[in-house]
Parts: C-alpha cells; sequence; structure tokens
C-alpha cells in the first residue's frame, strides 16, 4: 500500500489519462488564475515590496486577531472531536435508548450554519436569552453577560461544526469489524480498552481529515466571533474580508490568507504523516457487522443517556427557535422578544412572491448540483490514485489540489477574471469572463480539497483484498473500480456531494464576481434582501432565506445521505458478485502492486 | 447497482431542472434576447442601489419607456471591485448608485468612460466628478448624520458634533460605532472626522490631533452587532446614538417604536452623492447613453424621489420629491469636504484604523 515507484504507476494508461486531464485542469484553474492574483497583488509595480508584512506586524490589532484565529483553531481541533466522537458513539456504537431520534437532533448541524446560526445560539444564552433569563431566576447575582468572548464562541462553534463526524467517523465506524470487538470481549477487555485500542485506531484516517476541516473552520471563523466574541476575542477573518475589498490594501488581504493557508498546508502534511503506515481496514476475510454495544454499568448508562440528551437539547433548540423567529417581524428578531400571536406569514409571503420568484433557487440548485456530482465524480479517481500510489509525484498534486484552501474565494474569483478575461491558450483560446461556465469552474474548485480529503480517508479504509482478488482473476483496472471500490464508498462519496451541494447553495463571495448577469444565483438575491441598509426587512428576510434553505438541504441530506446510509447499514462492504474473466489478456492493474 | 440508478436519476433530474431554469428566463421579456433595433438590446446594470424593491421597480419602468435592462445587485465595494476586474472584457453597461468616492477608484482603474448626460445643466456639477473628464454625474443625494433618542436626550443636553461623544463622559460607551470600514457610510463619517484635521506633514495629511480623535472614537463607543439594527439597540436601551443615512430614519423609528432626532453640527454634515456612468468598453454605448439620458432625467427622478423617499440631485426632480424629504434635508448644512483629498487617501485611511485604532 505504501509507495508505488513514479515509473511503475506510469505503466497504466488509465494513470496516465487522469494524471493528464489532471494537470491540465490544476495548470488552468488552480495555479496559473491564482499565481496571477497573487502577482498582481504582491508585485504591483514588478517589483517585491514587504510593505504588507510590515504593517502587519506593526499592528496589534492584527497580531491578536491572528493569535485568536489560531487559537480557536487549535482548541476546536480538539473540542470537536470529542463532542463529534461523543455523538457517533451515543448513535451509532452505543444502546442508547432513542438513538433515532437524537440521531436528528445531531444533524441539524447539516442543514445550516453561519450568522443565523450564531443569532440562534444568543436567542438561547445571550444576555436576553432564555437559558439566562432562567439562570438569572435561580442565581440573581449571575452575570447576563456571561456567554460572550472566546468561551461562547468555542462552545457554539464546536457545536456547529460536528457535520465531518456525523457523517463520515460514522460511515467509517460502520466498517469496523465485530468479530474483533467480540474476540477482545472474550479476552477480557473492557469497553473503554476496546474503543481506546480498537475502535478508535479504525477511525484514525477519517479523525484526521475531520481534524484538519475542524482547524480550518477555526482559522476561518467569521459570524461567532463577530456575534458572540465581543471585545476581546475578535479574528481575523473579518479583516481579511475589509482589506479584500480595499483595492490599496489587498496585499495584506492576501499576506494573511496565505498566512491561514500554510498552516492549514502543515496541519495537512503532520497528519498525513501520522496517518501513514497504518492499517485501516479489517483483515478478516469474513468481517461482520457491528452490533450495538450495550453500556453495563448500570451508573454509566445513566450518565451517558443524560449527557446525550442535554447535547440534543443544545443542538435542537437554536433551529426551533430560528423556524419561530422567522415567522416574526424584524423587530422582534432584533430585540430577541418573541410572542406567540405576533407570528405571521408575512416575511414568507414578500420573499417567496418577489418578481424574481423562485428563478435564483432554481439556478442556485442546478449550478451547485453540476458542481457537486463533478466535482466528487472528477476527485473519486483522483482520490484513489494519490491513496494508493504514494511517490512524490502524488504527493505533489495532492497538495498542489488543496490551493484552494489558501486564499479566501473573492480573491480565487478575481484571479479566474484577471486569467479569463482575454482569450487564453490554457483553455483553447476561449473567453471565459461573462459566460455561465466561469462560475462553475469556480465552484469545482474551491471544493476541491475538501472532496479529495474525505474520500481519501474513506479510500484508505477500504480493504485492499477485495480489489485484489478481483484483479487476479481478470478484472480490469476500471471495473474493479466500478464494481468493487466505487460500491463501497459510494454513501461517502454521496455524503460528500450533498454537504457540497448544500454549502454552494448560498455562496455570495464567488458568484458575485463571476455570475453570469441573466443567471445570478441565490446568494446575490438574499444580500439584496438582506443587506440594503435602507430596508427594516433585511433581518427577517435572512431568517426566511436560511429557513428556506434549512428545507432544501434537509431534503437533500434525506434523499442522498439518509437512503444511502439506511442501504449501507444494512450490509457494509458486501461484497459484489465476482465477475467472470471477459479478457484473455492480463489485467493492466496498478493495484496489483504491493 | 441501485446506487448508479439512484445516481443517475439524480443527474436526469439535474439536467431537467436546468432545463427548467432556462424556460422563465426565455420567457420574460427582460432577459430575453434582442431582436434588432437600438432600443432592444438588453442592458447590464450594475447598482447597489437595487435593495427594497428598487431594481424591480426600475426594470419595470425602464421597460415601460423601451429599455431592456437585467439589474445586477452588488455592494459598493464589490461592484467597485467588479467593475475593475472586468474592465478587459466589460459585462456591464451602466453602473449607478456608487458615490463619489468608489466612482472615482473606478475611473482611475481605467473602467468607465467620459460622457456629458442630456440633463448635465440641471445638476449642481459640484455634486459629480469635480475633474475635467466628468466620467460620472449625480442622481440622488443623502445625508449621513448622528441621530440620538430623543426620549434619553432633549435637545440641549443631547451631542452637538461627533466629537462630544468621547469628549463629554455623559455620551461615552452610549453611541453605537462601527466594526469594520467596509461600507460607504462608515467611510464617510471617518471622512467627515478627519479632514477637518488636514494637515499635510502628519500621517497621511491628518495631524496627530486628527487621528487621537480616530482613536477615541473606536475607544468609547460601543461595537455594532451584526444582524441587528442600530434603532434596535436603541430600542432595547444597549446605546442611544449612531450614524444614520437620512432615509432610513422615519421607517425605523416606526418599526422599533423610538424617535431619534440629529444633531446638526456647526461644521455641517456629509453628504453621501450617488452617481450614474457608462462602462468603458461597452458594445452598447448608444442604448446606455439614451438610458442615462432618461434615468437621471428630471421626470424619472422625480417619480423615483416619490416612490422611495430619496433626495434628488436634478433640480427639476425636487420639486416632485415629498416635501418633507426636501424641506429635513435643506434644513442641513453640508459640511465642506475636500473630496479629492479624501479620494486619494481613504484607503490608506481604512487601512490604517483597521490595524492601529480598531480593538
Amino acid at each position: 500500500m505504501s509507495g508505488t515507484s513514479v515509473r511503475s504507476m506510469l505503466r497504466s494508461p488509465f494513470v496516465i489519462l487522469v494524471g493528464v486531464v489532471l494537470t491540465w485542469f490544476i495548470a488552468a484553474f488552480l495555479v496559473w488564475p491564482n499565481a496571477n492574483v497573487l502577482i498582481a497583488t504582491f508585485f504591483p509595480d514588478g517589483s517585491f515590496s514587504g510593505r504588507a508584512a510590515e504593517k502587519l506586524l506593526s499592528s496589534d490589532r492584527a497580531m491578536k486577531s491572528l493569535g485568536n484565529s489560531f487559537m480557536l483553531a487549535a482548541a476546536l481541533s480538539i473540542t470537536v472531536n470529542i463532542v463529534g466522537i461523543f455523538i457517533v458513539l451515543v448513535t451509532h456504537y452505543f444502546r442508547i435508548r432513542g438513538s433515532r431520534i437524537l440521531f436528528l437532533g445531531y444533524a441539524t448541524t447539516f442543514i445550516y450554519g453561519g450568522i443565523v446560526l450564531a443569532a440562534g445560539y444568543k436567542f438561547i444564552y445571550g444576555e436576553k436569552g432564555i437559558v439566562t433569563v432562567l439562570l438569572a431566576g435561580m442565581f440573581p447575582g449571575m452575570d447576563a453577560g456571561w456567554f460572550s468572548g472566546f468561551f461562547a464562541v468555542l462552545v457554539v462553534m464546536t457545536f456547529a461544526t460536528t457535520t465531518n463526524h456525523m457523517l463520515f467517523v460514522a460511515n467509517a465506524l460502520k466498517g469496523v469489524d465485530f468479530q474483533t470487538i467480540e474476540a477482545a470481549r472474550n479476552m477480557g477487555a473492557s469497553t473503554w480498552t476496546i474503543l481506546r485500542r480498537i475502535v478508535l485506531p479504525m477511525l484514525k484516517p477519517t479523525l484526521f481529515a475531520a481534524t484538519i476541516l475542524s482547524f480550518l473552520t477555526g482559522l476561518g471563523a467569521l459570524s461567532a466571533p463577530q456575534v458572540l466574541g465581543g471585545r476581546e476575542f475578535q479574528t481575523i477573518t473579518p479583516m481579511i474580508l475589509t482589506f479584500t475589498n480595499s483595492p490599496t490594501s489587498r496585499d495584506l488581504a492576501a499576506l494573511l490568507a496565505v498566512i491561514l493557508g500554510v498552516a492549514t498546508i502543515l496541519m495537512l502534511a503532520v497528519m498525513t504523516r501520522l496517518e501513514k503506515g497504518g492499517t485501516y481496514f479489517s483483515l478478516s476475510k469474513v468481517s461482520s457487522r457491528l452490533e450495538k454495544q450495550a453500556i453495563t454499568n448500570p451508573l454509566a448508562n445513566v450518565l451517558m443517556h443524560a449527557a446525550a440528551y442535554l447535547l440534543f437539547a443544545v443542538y435542537t433548540l437554536p433551529v426551533v427557535l430560528i423556524v419561530l423567529f422567522s415567522f416574526a417581524d424584524s423587530a422582534a428578531i432584533q430585540t430577541g422578544q418573541l410572542s406567540l400571536s405576533s407570528l405571521t406569514l408575512e416575511n414568507y409571503v414578500r420573499v417567496l412572491t418577489q418578481p424574481s420568484g423562485l428563478r435564483p433557487f432554481i439556478i442556485s440548485i442546478v449550478y451547485s448540483a453540476l458542481a457537486a456530482v463533478i466535482t466528487v465524480g472528477g476527485l473519486l479517481f483522483v482520490a484513489r490514485l494519490i491513496q494508493k500510489h504514494q511517490n512524490w509525484l502524488t504527493t505533489l498534486f495532492e497538495y498542489l489540489l488543496h490551493i484552494p484552501w489558501i486564499l479566501p474565494s473573492a480573491l480565487l474569483a478575481l484571479g479566474l477574471i484577471i486569467s479569463y478575461d482575454h482569450p487564453n491558450p490554457l483553455v483553447g483560446g476561449a473567453v471565459l469572463t461573462g459566460t455561465t461556465v466561469i462560475l462553475l469552474i469556480a465552484f469545482v474548485t474551491v471544493k476541491i480539497p475538501f472532496t479529495l480529503r474525505m474520500l481519501k480517508a474513506t479510500f484508505t479504509t477500504v480493504n485492499s483484498s477485495l480489489e485484489e482478488a478481483a484483479a487476479i482473476m481478470g478484472a480490469r483496472t476500471l471495473y474493479v473500480f466500478r464494481r468493487i471500490l466505487l460500491p463501497i464508498v459510494l454513501p461517502t462519496a454521496a455524503a460528500i456531494a450533498a454537504l457540497n451541494f448544500n454549502s454552494l447553495l448560498d455562496d455570495y463571495d464567488t458568484a458575485i464576481f463571476l455570475a453570469h448577469p441573466l443567471f445570478q444565483p441565490l446568494g446575490l438575491i438574499i444580500k439584496a434582501n438582506t443587506e440594503g441598509a435602507e430596508g427594516v426587512d433585511g433581518v427577517s428576510n435572512t431568517f426566511v432565506y436560511t429557513v428556506l434553505l434549512m428545507v432544501i438541504t434537509g431534503l437533500t441530506m434525506y434523499i442522498v445521505y439518509g437512503r444511502a446510509r439506511s442501504r449501507a447499514g444494512r450490509t457494509p462492504q458486501e461484497l459484489p458478485p465476482l465477475p467472470a474473466a471477459e479478457s484473455s489478456l492480463p489485467a493492466t492493474v496498478s493495484s496489483a502492486a504491493p | 447497482m441501485h446506487k448508479f440508478k439512484t445516481l443517475a436519476v439524480g443527474i436526469v433530474a439535474v439536467l431537467g431542472l436546468a432545463g427548467c431554469g432556462g424556460t422563465p428566463g426565455t420567457a420574460s421579456p427582460s432577459s430575453s434576447q434582442a431582436s434588432g433595433g437600438s432600443s432592444g438590446e438588453t442592458l447590464i446594470v450594475y447598482t447597489n442601489s437595487n435593495g427594497e424593491g428598487r431594481g424591480e421597480w426600475l426594470t419595470e419602468k425602464a421597460a415601460a419607456a423601451g429599455f431592456k435592462i437585467e439589474i445586477v445587485g452588488v455592494g459598493g465595494a464589490d461592484a467597485t471591485n467588479k467593475l475593475i476586474a472586468e474592465k478587459n472584457n466589460p459585462i456591464a453597461d451602466v453602473a449607478f448608485g456608487l458615490n463619489n468616492m468608489y466612482f472615482e477608484q473606478v475611473k482611475a482603474g481605467g473602467a468607465i468612460e467620459p460622457y456629458t448626460p442630456s440633463w448635465a445643466d440641471e445638476v449642481d456639477s459640484e455634486l459629480g466628478d469635480k475633474s475635467d473628464d466628468k466620467a460620472y454625474w449625480p442622481l440622488v443625494k443623502q445625508a449621513i448624520l448622528l441621530g440620538y433618542n430623543s426620549e434619553k436626550f432633549s435637545a440641549d443636553k443631547a451631542p452637538k458634533d461627533w466629537t462630544d461623544l468621547w469628549t463629554k463622559d455623559e455620551f461615552k460607551d452610549r453611541y453605537e460605532r462601527v466594526t469594520g470600514l467596509g461600507t460607504a457610510t462608515s467611510q464617510l463619517v471617518v471622512a467627515s472626522i478627519l479632514t477637518r484635521y488636514r494637515d499635510d506633514s502628519g500621517d497621511l495629511g491628518i495631524s496627530d490631533e486628527g487621528w487621537s480623535q480616530i482613536e477615541q472614537y473606536f475607544q468609547h463607543g460601543s461595537p455594532a452587532v451584526p444582524k441587528t439594527d442600530l434603532f434596535a439597540r436603541i430600542a432595547g436601551g444597549e446605546v442611544d446614538m449612531g450614524q444614520m443615512p437620512s432615509s432610513i430614519i422615519p421607517e425605523r423609528e416606526k418599526t422599533f417604536k423610538v424617535n431619534v432626532d440629529v444633531v446638526k453640527p456647526s461644521v455641517g454634515v456629509p453628504f453621501a452623492v450617488e452617481q450614474v456612468a457608462i462602462v468603458k468598453g461597452t458594445d452598447k454605448k448608444e442604448e446606455a447613453r439614451k438610458f442615462i439620458d432618461w434615468f437621471g432625467g428630471a421626470e424619472f427622478q422625480g417619480e423615483w424621489a416619490q416612490k422611495f423617499n430619496s433626495m434628488p440631485v436634478n433640480e427639476g426632480a425636487v420639486t416632485k420629491a415629498k416635501p418633507e424629504v426636501v424641506e429635513f434635508v435643506n434644513s442641513l448644512k453640508q459640511q465642506d469636504i475636500d473630496w479629492i483629498f479624501v479620494q486619494e487617501n481613504i484607503g490608506a485611511w481604512v487601512e490604517k484604523i483597521e490595524l492601529e485604532y480598531m480593538t
């Protein structure tokens, strides 16, 4: 598994084909546009200026915000793992009453996020929040502003970003061989030992991938610190956004973004190293399905149930309030005072009867779906090659594919514009600006790093003996891929596609620069209806759009993931019927290498 | 193999939706392709002034006047960056709504071209492009004001100027200050304060005293809360005053049930003037000119002012604007600000403030 020489890898025509397409894509859409925008930023007059570094180093605010972002990223990498693993175990490993309901509660993070999520938590724990008022009744001396600063931001972001655990770690958990667990138990291992020595090690690749994403989320934190951070805990992203928008300060934005990007790539390198060399699939030839474990200690059982349901409340309360508030008027939302009698359908009528109607929704759905399918479909091959052949060439490709993590999406978009506003040989002499394709390209590129990380982690947990067996029996590379690998990774691939789709639906940063004027996606319409300094309905419109998006994304998760999950749950790693030898020639198998 | 079927069905569904997505577009009059005749071309119009149904209303009115337009709503800073980034292959034909500061950047970026509209004589040319190029022309003006809760402070107890906010103890922490300088309104407030302390030997053309004022503004203000309107905070008693464009006051007073009066400093108040311009390199120049002649003319500006409570710059339109709006705006003294000086420096000022004073 570890290490294939470049030469032997390139013997496969399939690898060469994927390699050529990939090289072109990386050159045309990842390296060239971003190199252009960085050169334009750092070498404005053709000579390098160290101005940006100097300015940032001498700014207390920049240094403090940068420090806060890193602190948040580091803390989140730990807390999200703790909470994430706990909810995965509660819903998928231990026998807990009502685990399906719990699952639905924890799954609410799939369908919403951003500023409205932070506002939702503020309704509950903020100065006039329900819980705060309740607590103040019990402890009259308490500080009403207790829920602010680093602590509040960390809490909210921890609960808001366990999505990757719920989807991918839970999927990986299903691949754990139950026989090993039983064997360990027979030898007298405790529940804790089994978890620590058998279950968690198998989940490592997925946990590492989720950890990188948590780190990245922490670094890029925007709305939670703005809403809950208060004066003492502000992060760097708002400053990056302001400077990105100001042509004379764009070098500062780019430098800050590069610092965050490099930190993310370093994190990636560390995790890749940790992941190397392990075996993350069951070695037993007849692995059996994981069965839920009863917690035998009655006290532990009660405590686990209590903690699980407390978390359930934490997860679901903000959603309930957001939905309720979406029926209230702007003033009620902003003062946080909800009276049931004042709830009307007015907000929904206003938003849905705009002249643009459902058109922006449909445009966004089409763009997001296309981008999600193209990204996942294309990277399935790439992720497999990178995971299978570990050499300098695949490592180089892997890092290049993470370029979109380094720059904020507004800069990515600017790079595409300045690179393709004139006929460019990289795309066959076409001009891309002003076409409908350029936004799709941007959507695909921004989703590449996440997709690649998750797919690679999934391929790591696939037992290689299956495809070796198929290869020995003469199956071709593509056939092995289609009939053996794909069915195993498809549930995860579908989940990744769904998450990509959801996150692109309300994109603004990319669309604002690249959207075709006659095909404006939802993000632009939302912005126009929520940010206008003139209107008083902006805030209630924000809530309505959030709820409408929740409906769409919830539906997506159900269609794509809910059903795939129940199927995969029935027959994990089912062996597909093996093919009759179709070809007399020996298969050109890249998989035959040890 | 069910999974493949599901995926296949999914893709088919997406393509089906793509088909549906196209249909309403081709059916709607505003986006169907031009079919000969100069007035048949669809003009792409960038604006930051499309919220609150203004974009739709304008599209409708323009169609009635024989113009097919497609509005692309973009925030002020985004519109500026977008216009400059697209200059080699422009997508827009007309841009409006941006103020002098933004249009000056767009002009410096080489993305708009000079044009003298038919109504040039009806507007005060001092409000538009002050250079000889005359690349952008004024449409609507509004004052950027310091408003306070009149139930908390009587007129004689209220602040007399911005600087009172941080020099007098009773106002400290009672006013809202911005948390970012990305918006035009907040940049105008900063410009209004800083230009009073112009000193060519000072840092970025401002004396130490001026920078100290800005430092105190940020130090003693209560930071704005995202997604929470200043009026909501005034209603909740969190703060009593803050910056506000004149046009938003009446509606918000009603919504949040508060009464707000405005401070009228002796130096006057800054005005934001929304402008219009033709995008350089458009292939529909003739149509764009005709559109601007109609759009900025007294008749349409009057209707616009009537509908959206704005204060038109076109003298012929003022008579059609709401009398109370005209009266209110005319009661304000306009602060004398050297906009060329501001436009040259605002980027650096914003950067310095973001780095050094915003805590």
